[in-house]
This record gives C-alpha cells, structure tokens and sequence, in this order.
C-alpha cells in the first residue's frame, strides 16, 4: 500500500495544475466567446464585401 | 452624426475611456454588424492588427466590443475610423453605461464551479474506496487516512466554491429575511461540520462526498441560470445601447441638427422641445421657462427659470421650448445623471431579482419542518436523526420554487428586448396578460398625421408659402405629432423667420411673436380665442391666427400606421376589446374608426377627459392597456393597468410607459402580449412543479429514505427543469406569424 502515499500526493499536484491551467485560461477571456472560432477555419482570406445585403436573422 | 473626429476632444474621450494601470486605455463600442460570425471574426483580426492593441474581445449578444490599446500608437478616432472603414460603425459608450459585471460574474461562477467539480471528483474516488473498504477489511489506519484526504479536498470546496452560498446567506439575514441561501448554507455548513468533527473523533459516519456533490451540482444549477440570465440582460443592454439620448444642437447655419448628447461641447448652442429632457448643464437662452428636476432634488414642483440662469442635465422641460448655451459638455457629473431610461430599466432587472414574499414563507415552513423531523427522529432512532434533517433540509428547499419568477422574466425581458420592445417595469409584464382592453390614442399612435399643399388654406389672402413659414416658425419647437407633420410639410421651403417668446400650452396650442404678429397656432378656440372664436373653423384641425383673427387652416391627411389594423384585428382576437380616444373632431376620428374597424371611439376627448373614460373601464372591472406616443399622453399612460408608448429620438428619456416600442411598430404590442401570456403559462406550470417535488420528496426525506446527495440531485434538478421551461417563453413564438422580412428591416433601421 506504500505506493498510495506517493500516487495520492501526485494526484493532488495534477489537481493543482489543472486548477491552475483553468484559472489562467478563464482570466485570458478564452471562455467568453464559445461561438465564434468554430467558423474560423471556415473563413475566406478576403472578407466579404461588407456593403452586400446583409444580417441574417440573429439566432434566437 | 457619427463622425470619427468629434471623439478628438480630450474631454469627451475622457467620458469613455478607462485608464487602466499599465498606461493603456480601454474602451467599450457598441457595434452593430456582428450578426454574421465571419464579418465578426475579420473586424477582430483587422483591429487586433492596428498598432498598439492589446486586446479586442466581443460580447456578440449585447452588441458590445471592447478594445484594450494604447492610445499614443492609435488615437481613438483612428480606432473608429477603421471600424467605419470595415463597414461597421462603432460607437463609444459612456464608462457608467457598461460596468462590465457580468464578465466578472461568469468567470467567477466558472471558476467556483470547475473547482467544485475538480474536488468533488477527488473526494468521491476517496469515498469509494472507504466503501469499498468496509468490505475488503483495509485496516484501520488506512481507512482513517482516506478519512482526512477526503476532508482535506473539501476544505477548498467549502471555503471557495460556496462561498456564494454562505455569503448569500449572510446578506439574506442582515436584510432579515429568509431566502434560498439558507437552507443550502445551512445544510453545506452542517454536514461539514459534523463530518469534521467525526473525522477529528475517528469514528462515525463522514459525508465528504455528499456534502462535495451537492456544492458542485448547485453550482452547475446556478451557472445555468446565471447563462440564462446574462443572455437576457445582454439583449435588454444592446437595446440601450441603441437608444442613445439625444439633442439638437443648432448649427452655424441655424438649422438643427441631432446628435447623441454626449458628444456636445462647452459652447454648444442646444434646442430642447417642450417635455424634452436637458441634454447638457448649460445656461437659459430663452426667456422664461419652467423646469423639473425632480430626477435630481426630489423637489417635484415646478422650478421657474430665467434668461441667464442654469438649467441642469437631466432636468425635464414642461414649459418649453428653450435655447440653451451648453457650459460643461462632456462632464462626467453632468452626463452620469443622462441614463435615466437606462437606469429604470436596469432597475426593472434588479427590482426581478428581488426576495420574494412566498418564498420567505415557504423557507420557514423548511426550517420548522427539518427541526421537526429531527425532534421525531430522536425519539425513535437517534443515530438516523441528523441524515434524515439534513436530507429534509436539502430536499425542501424551495430554490426550484424561488427561481421561478426571475428567470422566466428576464428571459421574456430578454426576448421582448430582442424585438425592440424595452420594459421599464417587469411587473407590469404580469399584469399584461391580464389586459382585456386596450386604450389608443389616435394621432401618432394608430395614425401618422401628413400636411398636402392643399390642405393650406389661408383665410385672409396671404400666401401659402407665407403662412406655413409663420406656422413652421411656431410648430418646429413642438414635439406633438400635428406640429411635426407641419414642420416636416414646410421645411423643404426654406428660410423660417424667427419666432420669438415661444410658448407651447398642452392639448392646446403654441404662441409666439413673429415681428410683430403675436401668433397662435392650435386648436381653433384656443388660437381664436373668445373674441374671435368663429364656429366655422371649428372642425379645422389646426388654425393659425394672429391678434387680428384667424390667418390660415390646416387640414391633416391621416394614414393609418401601415400594422395598425393588423395589430388590432390581433389584439381582438387575443381576447382584448379596442377603443379609441382622441382629441380631435367626430367627423376625423369617425373616419379612422371606420377604416380600422373600432366600434368604441371617443372624439373631443381633453386629456382629463381621457383619464376620465380609462377610470370608468377600470371601475367597470376591466383591466387596461393605454398606448399613447409618450409625451403627450403622460397621465393616461401612468393611471393605466399597463401603458405602451411608441417612442425614439429625443422624446425617449422621458416617456413614462411601462413598455417602450423602440422601433415605431405597434407590432411590437403583440409580441409582448403573447410573451406576457407565454410567461404566465410558464410561470405557473413551474410553480406547480416545484411545489409538487417538494411535496413528493419531503415524506421519504422525513422517513430517511433519500441521502443528502439524492437530495441534492433532485434539487438541482428541479432547478435545472425550471430554467429550461423558461427558455420556452418567446421560442414557439418566433417561427409565429411574424413577417420576418420586416423585422429584419428594423433590425438592419436600428
């Protein structure tokens, strides 16, 4: 059962660093916008023209 | 109106950047186009390129960018005008308007939540292996050991993530008053400690894992709810957002014209109609005026001012108009006293969030019941007592029930906001699906008033040109739809002469000096007066006369608003009986009754007598529903059950309607009925719900057959069902009958 007392401390320092990852990406705004970077990879070089008729209805 | 380079003037820059430490600035823009997610995406990369940008980051459902940069590499009109130049105008808004909480507040909920989760999970694999351990027989050390990791992961969970609860809980009781948070505090704090103290002893049961999954799982509720909530303040802000204050500032040329009144300058020469709202503190140009600055001192009567005094932003005009020499544009105390429209709507949002008076009830009844079975349970069987309280308490608790009213109502506020309709009282939202009459004011509400040519008649052989240049001289300082139709009649004509001394009387006219003609143009007893009083021009809609008698009359066209009888035959089949009241003559209003099917008209009807005929439905039983165009209609729309106003521009500050229909469309009184009613449905079908687990699960809690962790499931369940109902109200709506393609117009207007 020894090996408990070194796993159990190790799980705790993954904790810690995943907490820790968390915390910098929350505070790095990386959860505010879920929506948008999903198109990214689907966007063109060039923008489209942005006087085209254009607003499609909002998704509710 | 817009234009990049009035935002060089330190002082108005000063109003909407934040300095922050590290010598940026930042600043957050309403932007319009950010429907379309690609558009969005390059707008970002382009800025982001700019020199000196830190950082841009969107709030895609409040229309809302903000831009972290430094100001000596890019200055801010450089800034806008590369958003003009991307095809999507920005608009700075003032610092007081966008307290950015709720980035703060989800980052927060995240954070509590995920470190709820991370411990809850620990503690659970810790648990398992105590279980397990009873069976397996691991000796006793080692079951102690995992005894004191299990308390040693809570403590972060306990002491970070439910600190909302506990902090809740404290403001709950110095408020005095019971809420949800006690129960769950209440509960949080107890198992801990007991679990503690067994842990301390050695022996006993300890419930780590219970009391971790029922934060976390609290947690996860809440954050929900708290998602469902931001998306519905975020659409309520982007409405405001869109509907600056705005003034009319005279131009070198002497014309006016309009803009956001944030943007005026000491020295700034500023028009302010009747009823309009003092858009900057500034010195009286104009003789006499009266004033209320109730928003301000409390002081409700009336304050005479004159030339050469001081007139305060956000003061209100009631005698008007007035000329005004702005003196501190772009302070911060003045402009922070603008936002009145916008702080009563956001009041209406805290005022939802509110503690509720059932509820409070109901946690008593909580809180007698767990002492009671605790009582019941150590006359039978100690050693159960405290699981079965505990569960009690958890289970009871009426968050599910609490919930209810605020979620749906922001979500339906979220929604309406969605539609251009803006509520200031979410209370009345409730009562609107109780309306069962509805009370239209007539011109600029069901109809738009249009002057032909034509229509001009002079009675004493002057020109036409020359009477409508005398008429536009009064009617141009006036907001009541008659005087706007003219002023929009005459304008293209050219030079105006100057009237000076204006007055406007309400439901009568406005008199003025032009030269030496003491001018009066209005209803025609009231611009005849008793001298001259001829009864043939009584019909007329609008006279003008001078001391010496009547000069000219005016005939309306009157079209009806083009959803004008579509939103009424609507109205009439909700269930809601139309009438009409006006001021104007039989024969008129007759006429716009027939073509809009309203059987219930009034003509001739002075404001008292208006709020006369409201009072009588209201003694009759009937639940009603004014709808005015908001200035003029002001004491019929307060006394009303429920009032509307069509509302933009310069009027929008002051109308005191509990629902604002931004967009000009009475449509928007269909959308908001079918949400009230929505809601209502909703409102209700969760309660019953609520109310009906609680009293399912309270039995077996009380006879200790659900564990502390059940009962946590089942709470944030109930939590979780109510929040999801909610997202109901406004959804079947939309793929209604609603014309799609004109709401698309509105929203490409806004």
């Amino acid at each position: 059962m020894n090996v408990l007392l070194v796993l159990i401390p190790v799980t705790l320092v993954v904790i810690g660093v995943a907490v820790a990852l968390f915390f910098w990406a929350v505070n790095h705004q990386q959860f505010d916008d879920l929506d948008s970077p999903g198109v990214l990879p689907l966007m063109d070089d060039q923008p489209a023209p942005a006087e085209e008729p254009e607003n499609p209805p909002t998704p509710p | 109106m817009n234009s990049a380079a009035t935002w060089a003037d330190p002082r108005l820059a000063a109003q909407v950047l934040r300095e922050r430490r590290d010598g940026l600035s930042e600043i957050a823009l309403r932007v319009e186009a950010l429907d379309d997610p690609r558009r969005l995406l390059w707008l970002e990369q382009r800025i982001n390129a700019l020199a000196g940008v830190r950082r841009v980051s969107v709030d895609r459902a409040a229309r809302r960018m903000r831009v972290v940069w430094d100001t000596r590499r890019t200055t801010l009109p450089t800034l806008l005008e590369n958003f003009a130049a991307a095809g999507c105008e920005a608009r700075p808004l003032r610092l007081d308007e966008v307290e950015d909480v709720r980035a703060a507040e989800m980052h927060d909920a995240l954070k509590r939540m995920l470190v709820a989760g991370m411990c809850a999970m620990q503690v659970m694999s810790y648990a398992l292996v105590i279980y397990l351990g009873v069976v397996d027989f691991v000796d006793f050390s080692t079951r102690n050991l995992f005894r004191w990791l299990g308390l040693l992961t809570t403590i972060p969970l306990v002491a970070y993530s439910a600190q909302s609860f506990f902090r809740g809980a404290a403001e709950e009781l110095r408020g005095r008053r019971l809420g949800i948070n006690l129960p769950v505090a209440l509960a949080i704090a107890l198992v801990f400690a007991a679990s503690v103290i067994n842990t301390l002893r050695g022996s006993g049961e300890v419930y780590f894992d219970s009391v971790s999954m029922f934060v976390f799982l609290l947690l996860v509720g809440r954050y929900i709810e708290l998602r469902s909530r931001h998306r519905g303040d975020a659409g309520g802000d982007a409405l405001l957002d869109a509907t600056p204050l705005l003034a009319q500032r005279r131009r070198a040329d002497g014309e006016l014209e309009i803009v956001p009144a944030m943007t005026l300058a000491s020295g700034d020469c500023v028009h302010i109609d009747d009823g309009g709202t003092v858009p900057a503190d500034g010195v009286l140009e104009s003789a006499v005026v009266e004033v209320d600055e109730a928003l301000l001192s409390g002081e409700s009567r009336p304050q005479r001012r004159q030339r050469g005094e001081r007139l305060v932003a956000g003061s209100v005009l009631l005698t008007g108009p007035a000329q005004l020499r702005v003196e501190h544009g772009g302070a911060q105390t003045s402009v922070a006293r603008l936002g009145a429209l916008a702080a009563r709507a956001r009041q209406a949002r805290a005022r939802i969030a509110g503690s509720d008076r059932e509820v409070t009830r109901f946690v008593r009844r909580v809180l007698v019941l767990t002492v009671v079975t605790a009582l019941g349970w150590l006359l039978v069987d100690p050693s159960r007592a405290f699981d079965a309280a505990i569960a009690v308490l958890v289970v009871a608790c009426p968050c599910a029930f609490a919930l209810t009213v605020p979620v749906t109502l922001t979500r339906a506020l979220g929604r309406l906001a969605h539609r251009h309709v803006l509520v200031t009282d979410g209370s009345a939202l409730l009562a609107l699906a109780g309306v069962d009459r509805a009370l239209f004011d007539k011109t600029g509400t069901l109809s738009t008033p249009h002057l032909d040519d034509e229509a001009v008649e002079p009675l004493r052989g002057d020109s036409r040109e020359q009477v409508l240049a005398w008429a536009l001289a009064l009617a141009r300082v006036s907001s009541h739809p008659l005087a706007r139709a003219l002023s929009a009649a005459a304008r293209p004509r050219g030079v105006t002469p100057a009237a000076q001394d204006v007055r406007v009387h309400l439901a009568a006219g406005i008199e003025g000096h032009v030269g030496d003609r003491a001018l009066r143009l209005g209803r025609a007893r009231y611009a005849l007066g008793d001298a001259h009083y001829d009864p043939r021009l009584a019909s007329a809609a609008m006279v003008l006369a001078d001391q010496h008698g009547a000069l000219a009359r005016f005939g309306f066209q009157e079209r009806p608003r083009e959803d004008a009888a579509a939103t009424l035959a609507r109205l009439r089949e909700d269930g809601i009986d139309v009438c009409m009241a006006s001021g104007d003559s039989a024969d008129r209003v007759a006429a716009l009754a027939t073509r809009l099917g309203i059987d219930d008209w009034h003509a001739r009807q002075l404001p008292a007598d208006k709020l006369a005929l409201l009072q009588s439905l209201q003694a009759d039983g009937h639940r009603v529903l004014a709808v005015g165009d908001g200035s003029n209609d002001a004491p019929l729309l307060a006394a009303a059950d429920v009032s509307a106003a069509l509302s933009s521009g310069t009027d929008l500050a002051q109308a005191q309607a509990d629902l604002l229909l931004l967009d000009g469309r009475l449509q928007g009184l269909l959308h908001a009925h079918a949400i009230a009613v929505q809601m209502r449905q909703v409102i209700a079908q969760s309660r019953r719900w609520a109310l009906g687990y609680n009293l399912f699960a309270v039995p077996f809690a009380a006879f200790g057959l659900v564990s502390p962790w059940l009962a946590a499931i089942g709470m944030s369940l109930s939590s979780l069902m109510v929040v999801l109902n909610a997202m109901r109200v406004g959804r079947e709506h939309a793929h209604d009958a609603n014309p799609g393609r004109a709401d698309r117009t509105a929203e490409a207007a806004a």
